[in-house]
C-alpha cells in the first residue's frame, strides 16, 4: 500500500520542486526585462508562465500541456511578429525615431555648444603608464584637480609637488607632469571628457586647454518646447520630433503613432508610389509566369513521363527532379554565374557561336528574362510530380468512353485530361503562385533586386515586394525604414490572405477541414 | 501499305519521345554537370572553367579544408547542420506532442485552434522580418546567447515558423492509427503521456522521419532570416556564407565554389534520393513548403 502511494507523491513532489525552481529563473528574467522597460516582453512571459503553473495543476487543461511547447514557438516567432508588423506600420518607426521621447530628450539635453564668454582653464596632465590619471586646471575661474575620469576636486584634496613655485605642479599625487608630446598622444582619451561644471560640462578645446561649455537645449515640460539656448529658436514637439517655426527638425525624434501615413505614402508620395507600382506590377507578372510556364513545361513532361510504353520512366523521372533535390541557393547562385556578362557560360557560348553578349543581369528585360528561367528550372519537377500524381489518379474509363466516341488524343486532352487535372492541381499552383510571390531568395540571390531603374529609388527593375521591403529596412541608403517595410508587409499579409481566400473558396477547402476536425 | 505504316509511326513516336525526354533531361542536369566537372579544374574563372578539365585535380576541394581567410567551408557546413539538425529534432517532438493532443483528445478550443493555425500558417513567416529582427535584437539584451548572432536565436525563429503546417501535417497522420493499439495500455494505467511515448511514436516513426527530412532540408536551403540574424564568418550557414564568398568572384573563385557547391548539395541529394518517395509524397502532399 506504502508503495503504492509513494509513487504518484514523489512524482508530484518533483513536479513542485523543478516548477517553483522554474518559476523562479522566469521571475529573475522578468525583473531584468522589467528594469530594462521592455514591457512588450515582460507582459509575455509573465503571461507564458502563469498559464504555465495553471497547465501543471488543472486537469481540465490536461490537452494543452501537450499543445503548449508548440504553440509557445509558433506565438513567438509567428504570431508575434504579425502583430508587431502591424503596430509598426502604424508608428513612424525608423531611423532617426528609434527612441522613446524620454530617451530622446536626454540625448537633446545631452548637447553643448561653446557660448563666447565661456570660462578657460589652461591645464597640465600627470601620469604616465597605463595612461593619465589627473589633470591640474588653472586659470580665471579658479583651480582644481580633476581626476580621470569625471572627479572634480579642490587643489588641497591633493597632494601637489611645486619644487619651482610656479603655481603649477611638477607632480600630482606622486605622479609626473606629461609632456606635450605625451598629452597629444593621448588625445583620444582627453577627447572623451565631459564633466559637469556648474551649468556646463568641461570639455577639451586645445592640448593645453579646457572651457566650460553650456547645454544646447532648454527643455521646458509644460509647453513642450525645447529651447536653443544659443539662438533662442523654439522647437515643438510634434508629430515624433522637436520642430521649429521653419520647419526645422531635430534629430533624433521618437516613436510615435502616424495612422496610415506609411500607407498613404505608398499611394502619394511620388518616390515610394512609382517603386511600389512596378514592384507590385513585376511580383504579378513574375509569379503568374513562373507558375504558367512552369507547369506547362512540368504537365508536359509528366504525360511524357505517364506514357507506359516509354522505357526507363523510372530513371527519366529521377534525373528530371535533380533540379528539385538540389538546395535552391545553391543553384541560384551557379544560374547566377551562367548570366554572368563577362565570364558566364551562356555569354561564352553565344560569343563564340554567333559573336554576341547578351547583358543578361545589367538590362531590365534580361533581368527579368533569367529570373523566370531560373525559377522555371527550380520549379518544374515539382509540377511534374503533382501532374503525374494527377494524371494518374484520373480513372481508365474516362478515357475509353472518348475513345468510342472517336476522341483524337488533343481532344482527350483539352477535354478530359486537363480539367480533371486542373480540379487536383489548382490548390497546388495557387499555393506555388503564393510561395513564388514571396520567393526572396531567388529574387536576392541571383539580382539583387537590380538592376537600377530610377535614380534615387531603392527598388530595381527585378524587386518583388519582400526584396523591396528588406531593402527599406536593411540597405543603408536613408537609413531604416522599418515603418515603411511593415507598411509593405501588412500589404504583403493582405495579398498571401486574398490568394489563400480564394484558393480555400475554389476548392472548399474549409469544409474538408470541418469535416476532417 | 496500312500494314506498314502503323510500325513506322510507332517508332517515330517513340523516338520522339525520347528524344524530348533527353533535351529535357539535358536541361535539367546540365547546371550539375557543369559545376561537377568544373570542380575538378584548378582554373578559377569561370571563363576558362572546362566541364572535362584538361588536368584535373582535387586542389579545389582540397582548399575548402585549409585554414583560409574568405572560405570557411567546414565551420559554415557544420554550422548549417547543427542549426538544421537541432530544429528539425526540436520541430519534429514539438509537433508530434501538439499532433497527438488534436488528434486524440477532445477539448474546448480544438476546433479554433486547429483553425487558427491553418491561418497562422498561411502567412510567410519571412514578411515578419524586421519584427523578428527586433525581437530578437531585444531578446539579445537580456539573454545573449538567443539574441542576434546566435545560432541558439535562429533556432528559435525556425522553430517558430516549423510548427504550423507540421502539426497539421501529423496530426492526419495520427489521425490514421487506430487507437484501439493505445486504448490497452490506458486500460493496464498508463498515462495518456506513456501511451504517447511508447505505442504511438514508435508506430508514426515513418511520419517523424519524413518531417524530420523536409525540416531538415527547408532549414539547410534558407537563406533570408540566416542572413539577417547571422553576422560574422564564424557564424554564417552555407547559404550566407558562399553567397557572400561567391559575391562577384565569379572570374577568380569560381573552381573553389563549384568544390563547395558539389559537397553542399551532396548530403541533401544523398537525403532526398534514398527517401525519394517519401518526401515527395511529403512535399507534393496539400501544400506547399519549400
Amino acid at each position: 500500500m506504502r508503495r503504492l502511494l509513494a509513487a504518484p507523491l514523489t512524482s508530484a513532489l518533483a513536479k513542485g520542486v523543478a516548477l517553483s525552481l522554474f518559476d523562479a529563473v522566469a521571475l529573475y528574467f522578468l525583473v531584468l526585462l522589467a528594469w530594462e522597460r521592455s514591457w512588450l516582453l515582460v507582459g509575455l512571459i509573465a503571461g507564458g508562465l502563469l498559464g504555465l503553473n495553471v497547465l501543471a495543476f488543472s486537469r481540465r487543461l490536461y490537452p494543452f500541456r501537450y499543445l503548449a511547447p508548440g504553440l509557445f514557438f509558433l506565438v513567438l516567432m509567428v504570431v508575434l511578429p504579425l502583430v508587431y508588423t502591424v503596430y509598426i506600420s502604424f508608428t513612424n518607426y525608423a531611423t532617426g525615431n528609434l527612441l522613446t521621447k524620454d530617451q530622446a530628450l536626454e540625448v537633446l539635453t545631452q548637447r553643448y555648444y561653446l557660448p563666447p564668454e565661456a570660462p578657460t582653464f589652461t591645464f597640465r596632465a600627470y601620469g604616465g603608464e597605463p595612461g593619465v590619471y589627473a589633470l591640474y586646471l588653472f586659470g580665471p575661474a579658479g583651480r582644481y584637480v580633476l581626476v580621470l575620469p569625471d572627479r572634480l576636486n579642490p587643489p588641497e584634496a591633493h597632494v601637489l609637488v611645486d619644487a619651482d613655485q610656479d603655481g603649477v605642479p611638477e607632480a600630482v599625487d606622486g605622479r609626473p607632469v606629461l609632456p606635450l608630446a605625451e598629452v597629444a598622444r593621448r588625445v583620444a582619451e582627453l577627447q572623451k571628457l565631459a564633466v559637469p561644471f556648474g551649468e556646463g560640462v568641461l570639455r577639451l578645446t586645445t592640448l593645453s586647454t579646457v572651457r566650460v561649455y553650456a547645454r544646447q537645449y532648454a527643455y521646458d515640460p509644460v509647453r513642450d518646447v525645447l529651447t536653443d539656448r544659443q539662438t533662442g529658436k523654439e522647437y515643438r514637439a510634434k508629430g515624433g520630433n522637436f520642430v521649429a517655426a521653419d520647419g526645422e527638425k531635430l534629430d533624433p525624434g521618437w516613436v510615435t503613432f502616424v495612422g496610415l501615413a506609411n500607407y498613404l505614402r505608398f499611394l502619394r508620395d511620388p518616390l515610394y508610389h512609382k517603386a511600389f507600382v512596378r514592384v507590385f506590377a513585376w511580383t504579378v507578372t513574375w509569379a503568374v509566369l513562373t507558375v504558367v510556364l512552369s507547369f506547362a513545361l512540368g504537365l508536359g513532361l509528366a504525360i511524357l513521363l505517364n506514357d507506359k510504353t516509354l522505357r526507363f520512366r523510372k530513371l527519366y523521372r529521377s534525373l528530371l527532379i535533380v533540379p528539385y533535390a538540389i538546395p535552391a541557393f545553391i543553384s541560384i547562385l551557379i544560374w547566377r554565374g551562367f548570366f554572368n556578362f563577362e565570364v558566364g557560360l551562356f555569354n561564352r557560348v553565344l560569343a563564340q557561336a554567333f559573336g554576341v553578349r547578351v547583358p543578361w543581369l545589367t538590362s531590365p528585360f534580361w533581368a527579368r528574362f533569367a529570373c523566370i528561367v531560373t525559377n522555371v528550372w527550380l520549379t518544374y519537377p515539382y509540377m511534374m510530380l503533382v501532374s503525374l500524381g494527377a494524371l494518374q489518379s484520373i480513372p481508365e474509363e474516362m478515357y475509353e468512353a472518348a475513345k468510342v466516341d472517336g476522341a483524337t488524343g488533343w481532344r482527350r486532352f483539352v477535354h478530359i485530361t486537363f480539367p480533371l487535372l486542373l480540379i487536383s492541381v489548382a490548390p497546388l499552383l495557387i499555393g506555388s503562385f503564393a510561395f513564388t510571390f514571396n520567393n526572396f531568395t531567388l529574387i536576392w540571390l541571383l539580382t539583387r533586386g537590380e538592376p537600377v531603374v530610377e535614380i534615387g529609388s531603392r527598388a530595381g527593375a527585378t524587386d518583388i515586394l519582400l526584396s523591396y521591403a528588406y531593402k527599406l529596412a536593411f540597405m543603408g541608403g536613408r537609413g531604416s525604414e522599418y515603418n515603411m517595410t511593415a507598411a509593405l508587409a501588412v500589404v504583403i499579409f493582405v495579398l498571401v490572405a486574398l490568394i489563400s481566400g480564394i484558393s480555400f473558396a475554389r476548392t472548399k477547402a474549409l469544409e474538408e477541414v470541418s469535416r476532417g476536425l | 501499305m496500312a500494314f506498314r505504316r502503323k510500325p513506322l509511326r510507332f517508332w517515330l513516336g517513340r523516338f520522339v519521345r525520347n528524344f524530348l525526354a533527353w533535351v529535357a533531361i539535358a536541361f535539367a542536369l546540365f547546371p550539375a554537370a557543369f559545376v561537377l566537372g568544373t570542380s575538378f579544374d584548378p582554373v578559377q574563372n569561370l571563363r576558362t572553367a572546362r566541364i572535362v578539365p584538361a588536368q584535373p585535380t582535387l586542389e579545389n576541394y582540397l582548399y575548402l579544408f585549409r585554414e583560409r581567410q574568405e572560405i570557411h567551408f567546414p565551420r559554415w557546413l557544420l554550422n548549417t547542420v547543427y542549426v538544421a539538425g537541432i530544429t528539425a529534432a526540436l520541430g519534429v517532438f514539438l509537433c508530434a506532442l501538439g499532433a497527438y493532443a488534436f488528434s486524440r483528445f477532445r477539448f474546448r478550443g480544438r476546433r479554433a485552434g486547429l483553425l487558427t493555425i491553418l491561418l497562422v500558417q498561411m502567412f510567410p513567416q519571412t514578411v515578419g522580418m524586421v519584427a523578428i529582427y527586433l525581437i530578437l535584437q531585444t531578446l539579445g539584451r537580456q539573454v545573449p546567447w538567443l539574441g542576434l548572432n546566435t545560432h541558439p536565436g535562429l533556432i528559435l525563429v525556425y522553430l517558430g515558423g516549423a510548427i504550423g503546417f507540421n502539426t497539421w501535417f501529423m496530426k492526419g497522420y495520427f489521425d490514421t492509427i487506430p487507437r484501439s493499439l493505445e486504448e490497452s495500455a490506458l486500460v493496464d494505467g498508463a498515462s495518456p503521456f506513456q501511451a504517447f511515448w511508447r505505442i504511438v511514436l514508435p508506430v508514426a516513426r515513418p511520419i517523424l522521419a519524413v518531417v524530420f527530412v523536409i525540416q531538415f532540408i527547408s532549414v539547410y536551403s534558407e537563406y533570408l532570416l540566416a542572413s539577417l540574424i547571422l553576422k560574422g564568418m564564424e557564424k554564417y550557414t552555407l547559404a550566407v556564407g558562399l553567397q557572400l564568398f561567391i559575391g562577384e568572384a565569379y572570374n577568380r573563385r569560381w573552381g573553389s565554389f563549384a568544390a563547395a557547391a558539389v559537397l553542399g548539395a551532396a548530403l541533401i541529394l544523398l537525403i532526398f534520393y534514398a527517401l525519394q518517395s517519401q518526401i515527395i509524397s511529403g512535399l507534393t502532399g496539400g501544400a506547399v513548403k519549400e
